[in-house]
């Protein structure tokens, strides 16, 4: 009951927007963990490239802003790692795609 | 004058020597990211991605305006996000379900 107090009534709890604001942010690595289980043609390079870059940034923003905030810090470390794996999907698609262009070539 | 503004801007506890400055200005890249797929086929497109980036632009954007101080640097970068985010639904919404209409309109 102490610990479901202290969280209700934390500031970064449901009671206030550092809660809600990072709640929301999930939205982005579930919609990329939905995309791991498309063909990686649907993947996009440039959004991925962005959120890996994004994800980093805010990782340490969530660290550093008063009142720290974890829940938003554990948010884009999930992000990252999802779109890092996107990424990778992405770039390996891309290196397939070449090689066949030039044995196409040859 | 100029190098005082200058230092007062370099020097502010929101400033580009700080990650208050530079988180928000790197969202600006998905919005970025997310205009220049523009030109991509909406098959293309990521429902998932595109309904998150629009959630997310609406809620930040209300909430930009209610925290203290109020952020119209985050306010606009998020604004831009669930613009670009709707308009991306919509040209993917319009292919999968109202050109099919079209299609099946001009076979009866």
């Amino acid at each position: 009951m102490n610990a479901l107090r202290s969280f209700w009534n934390s500031p970064i709890g449901p009671k206030t927007t550092h809660f809600w604001g990072p709640t929301f942010n999930w939205s982005l690595p579930i919609a990329a963990a939905i995309d791991t289980q498309k063909p990686p043609e649907a993947i996009s390079g440039n959004m991925t490239t962005v959120m890996c870059l994004y994800s980093g940034i805010f990782m340490r923003f969530a660290w550093v802003v008063k009142p720290r905030n974890i829940h938003l810090m554990v948010c884009h470390m999930t992000n990252e790692t999802v779109q890092l794996y996107q990424l990778s999907r992405w770039i390996r698609a891309q290196r397939g795609t070449e090689l066949k262009k030039e044995e196409a070539d040859e | 004058m100029a190098t005082s503004k200058l230092q007062a801007f370099l020097n502010h506890p929101a400033g580009p020597k700080t990650i208050h400055f530079w988180a928000p200005t790197f969202k600006w890249g998905i919005s970025i990211a997310n205009i220049a797929d523009f030109a991509k086929p909406p098959e293309k497109l990521s429902y998932p991605q595109q309904i998150a980036v629009t959630a997310t632009g609406l809620v930040w954007s209300r909430y930009s305006t209610v925290i203290t101080p109020k952020n119209w640097n985050l306010f606009s970068v998020n604004v831009a996000m669930a613009g670009t985010g709707i308009y991306q639904l919509s040209r993917k919404l319009r292919q999968d379900y109202f050109s099919e209409k079209e299609e099946a309109v001009a076979k009866e």
